[in-house]
């Protein structure tokens, strides 16, 4: 949406630079503290963008350390390869399967829950004391550290349902964890869609549901994708539940899509390789993991975000 | 899942007592069922090598492994949730800290040596038992007293409830307990950390398993014995432990057949061994 | 506005048109087959919410119910008032680990949201297109570096360096933990700050350079008292992450439990505790108790800071 704006609508004269801003001041008869402001603006845009380089410096350095030795030493064998506790050489398939199929299984519960659960929030629920403390809940418990979520997870699955450690498990306890993230990023979206629009499209005659669904979510969509992408990436790294719920094993066999067999994922083995391994190449299989986590990061931000840019782009056109 | 596991675990039993003294791999390759392992994260390069192996010979049944700390093991067998229970102690007696297990059966597994470490830059290379209770107690604060050079001692510990912590405790420190706190005294949640932290900390000192000590670190010897798999097999260096799984009651089914794999001659004196463990048949 | 109405402009005729061709069959119908979804789509919500606050509540009776036995044994003053835990011995004073981790969200908060601010207001409204389009994935990818990276990097090159300049023998503590969990918020502070700010509508930026304003006045007095709500939001969601976040805060906090009494102490804050103690216990122990007690305090901690953050902003509101 916001892209949108920015390509589609060229019409207000940005300033572009400091002394075009200067300039429009000058001439503008009416401000008072010209010279003043014109400065204030000129040293805030010189920090700002001092400010941005190092931070752009900062985040580019962090990722270059973090993929320096991983990347370029990553080979289709390692990627595929079965883990291996003695020799060198080990690879990481089933702990990388297993970790888009928890996180594909707990995206499609917790996106669709976190959502509705989102919208009732911001469309339906009433607007009094009680919503607001469960709105103030939701916002505490994703402050709640994941082994909590690990603890209930197990007294659910392991202890209630008698699962054992499984996918199953792990998917449902780390769908649990995104739901807080997910319902608030959802109604914040929506509440920030202007009412005009609102207004505009029950004035059409739209029914609720109509409005939910061409206008406010469209309008909102830039947010919650934003929120869609910050919470897959964190379920991908998340570790402590998934060594609680689905243990640091895996079935042993690359596509294993039985949802009771046990889930390592990717983010686990690199806790495991890191703090317990004894592989002679434990280091080396951290660093190319982390390459592996990083990438796959960025490619779901891809995945979803690619849609909005050509949304975006047809707008424009 | 208990419950059919049950009798499919009798069937299994009863195959493998009528194949009377064929060997167990040959006598399970028609066992069926599923383990749980949770406990001790020391001892899950074992488990999952073991597992891996097993699994071959065994293709019906399933294992499956989580490790978050030695206690966890047993206490999930109690609760039911975990068939074995890796743990680096006895856990069917009292040590400091825990209390026994009641009615569950520490089958042996492996040994494992336990080293005192320090950073490279620290120039002392043997300690007596009473040094190392002064270091780890906080009495003796600078190295210079134990005959380095005069700089503070920074302690690194492990976490209430590791296994290498226990076992430190009651081998090198003769049961003493640890300091808990300080300027100079941290503890870390992992062997890796412990590892890093040692790597990383000048004038550190802590403690860890054997296979674990790289070259990036120094392995200090003990009243004398350097920590080596010779010094341990001729008596003389005390700081190792056995680790065990526990179960409830005695092992029954593929619980018991994967017990008897990691006890069995071909896997202590091959892959064990590779991991740095040593066989328990090798110390008595 | 603009961009608000040429979205609009597309959906509405489109939609007014469906409503023309469908209200050519039988009005009725339609209308109470529009009924229909809109009252399953509502009750579906409305479900989904209730499924909602139903994990929710689960996860605080689990956390409540054990937690609350700790009293059976440990006084109330004790746990609130003593900064001595020694379990092994009886001792479960808990203060010092909810004093750590006021201390940590505040050092944490205070490092990370003046630059995360920035960033966005960078991000939203100074960078070039091109370079924003480059940007924002890349601070997304940040949040997805699993936590175990992030601790690991701060052990080994933060904490040497940390050491080098204070001279110290062991620089694990505060300071330490606030810059990771610094640096771990801020990808989730900048970027929704980022899209709230950039949701602000155009005509809003438009008034005010109408009226001679610069661009610093502009993004002060206008853009950003526009966007306060979304900011504030992004600013409690990573004060949430940094009050919950362990698996980094344990690598570099040092663990050991004693009061902070300066940046560089290692100590231990709620979570680290948490994480390095509970499947370290006797389940039935009272050490086991009270630490998902102090998993329920941590809740109600964010709870606090979290209404605090909103009071502050409906304060900020009124006054300008």
């Amino acid at each position: 949406m916001s892209d949108s704006s920015k390509n589609g609508a060229p019409i207000a004269p940005v300033p572009g630079s400091t002394t075009g801003t200067a300039a429009v001041l000058r001439a503008n008869a009416f401000a008072r503290s010209s010279s003043s402001a014109a400065r204030n603006d000129r040293i805030f845009n010189v920090f700002v963008w001092a400010l941005g380089i190092i931070v752009i410096l900062f985040i580019l350095g962090l990722l270059f350390m973090l993929l320096r030795k991983g990347l370029p030493n990553l080979t289709w064998d390692f990627l595929t390869g079965l883990p291996s506790e003695i020799e060198e050489g080990g690879g990481i398939g089933p702990a990388l399967f297993n970790s888009f199929y928890i996180l594909f299984l707990s995206l499609a519960i917790s996106i669709p829950l976190g959502m509705a659960a989102g919208i009732y929030l911001a469309e339906f629920a009433p607007d009094n004391r009680f919503i607001g403390f469960i709105r103030i809940c939701v916002e505490g418990l994703s402050s709640v550290p994941s082994i909590i979520f690990g603890l209930f997870g197990i007294s659910l699955f392991v202890d209630i349902f008698q699962l054992d450690l499984t996918i199953l498990g792990g998917a449902v306890s780390l769908a649990f964890l995104n739901l807080p993230m997910l319902t608030r990023v959802t109604e914040e979206s929506l509440r920030s869609v202007p009412t005009e629009l609102k207004n505009a499209s029950f004035a059409l005659g739209s029914t609720h549901l109509q409005t939910i669904r061409t206008v406010l979510i469209p309008v909102a969509l830039n947010g919650i994708i934003t929120g869609i992408c910050l919470t897959a990436g964190r379920a991908f790294g998340e570790s402590a539940v998934i060594i609680l719920t689905a243990g640091v094993t895996t079935s042993g066999e690359l596509w294993d899509f039985n949802l009771l067999s046990p889930g390592e994922t990717l983010a686990v083995h690199l806790w495991y390789v890191q703090s317990e391994a004894i592989v002679p190449d434990a280091g080396d299989i951290a660093q190319k993991a982390t390459a592996v986590l990083i990438m796959i990061v960025l490619a779901i931000n891809l995945v979803f975000r690619v849609p909005l840019w050509i949304k975006a782009r047809r707008m424009k056109g | 899942m208990k419950k059919w596991f049950k009798p499919a675990a009798l069937i299994a039993l009863a195959v493998s007592l009528t194949a009377g003294g064929a060997s167990v791999a040959s006598a399970a390759s028609s066992l069926k069922g599923k383990i749980v392992i949770n406990g001790s994260s020391a001892l899950l390069p074992l488990t999952l090598q073991a597992k891996s192996e097993f699994q071959k010979l065994n293709p019906k049944v399933k294992i499956s492994a989580s490790a978050v700390s030695s206690i966890a093991g047993p206490q999930s067998v109690r609760k039911g949730i975990a068939d074995i229970g890796a743990v680096d102690w006895d856990a069917s007696v009292d040590v400091p800290g825990f209390k026994k297990f009641d009615g569950q059966v520490a089958n042996p597994v492996a040994v494992t040596v336990f080293a005192a470490v320090v950073n490279k830059n620290v120039s002392v290379s043997n300690l007596t038992t009473k040094q190392l209770q002064d270091i780890f107690s906080g009495k003796v604060t600078n190295w210079k007293d134990v005959g380095g050079s005069d700089a503070n001692i920074v302690v690194v510990n492990r976490k209430f409830g590791s296994g290498t912590r226990v076992n430190f405790q009651l081998k090198a420190l003769g049961g003493q307990d640890f300091m808990t706190k300080g300027d100079n005294y941290k503890e870390t949640g992992s062997s890796g950390d412990m590892k890093t932290a040692i790597e990383t900390t000048p004038n550190a000192i802590g403690y860890i398993d054997l296979p674990y000590v790289t070259d990036k670190m120094k392995a200090l010897s003990i009243n004398g014995a350097a920590p080596t798999e010779k010094n341990v097999l001729n008596g003389t260096y005390k700081v190792w432990g056995i680790g065990y799984f526990m179960t409830k009651g005695q092992p029954t089914g593929a619980t018991k057949a994967f017990i008897e794999y990691i006890q069995s001659a071909k896997f202590q004196n091959g892959s064990l061994k590779k991991l740095k463990f040593i066989p328990l048949a090798a110390v008595k | 506005m603009l961009e608000m109405n040429a979205q609009s402009r597309v959906i509405a005729p489109a939609e007014l048109g469906n409503s023309l061709r469908q209200a050519g069959g039988d009005p009725l119908d339609r209308r109470s087959r529009l009924r229909f979804f809109n009252s399953t789509f509502k009750v579906v919500c409305v479900s989904a919410a209730v499924f909602v606050c139903l994990v929710l509540f689960g996860i605080l009776i689990l956390m409540f119910r054990t937690g609350v036995m700790t009293f059976e044994t440990v006084s109330f003053k004790q746990f609130f008032f003593s900064t001595n835990w020694d379990p092994e011995n009886g001792h479960f004073g808990a203060l010092l680990f909810i004093f750590g981790t006021f201390a940590l969200t505040a050092l944490t908060l205070v490092l990370a949201v003046p630059v995360a601010v920035l960033i966005a207001v960078f991000l939203a409204e100074i960078t070039p297109v091109w370079l924003r389009g480059a940007l924002r994935p890349i601070m997304d990818l940040l949040v997805g570096i699993p936590s175990v990276v992030y601790g690991y990097l701060g052990l080994t090159i933060l904490i040497p360096m940390l050491r080098e300049l204070t001279g110290r023998d062991l620089a694990d503590g505060l300071l330490a933990a606030a810059i990771v969990l610094a640096i771990m918020v801020l990808p989730t502070i900048a970027r929704i700050s980022d899209d709230a700010i950039s949701a602000v509508p155009k005509k809003y930026r438009d008034a005010s350079y109408a009226l001679g304003s610069t661009r610093f006045q502009t993004i002060f007095r206008v853009v950003l008292p526009a966007a306060r709500s979304g900011i504030v939001y992004a600013v409690i969601l990573g004060m949430a992450r940094a009050i919950g976040e362990t698996m980094a805060v344990v690598m570099v906090i040092g663990n050991t439990p004693q009061l902070a009494d300066s940046l560089f102490t290692p100590t231990a804050v709620l979570t680290s505790n948490i994480v390095m103690q509970i499947t370290s216990v006797e389940f039935d122990s009272t050490w086991n108790y009270a630490l998902y007690l102090m998993g329920f305090l941590l809740l109600a901690i964010s709870l606090l800071l979290i209404v605090a953050v909103r009071l502050l902003q409906k304060k900020g509101a009124k006054a300008s």
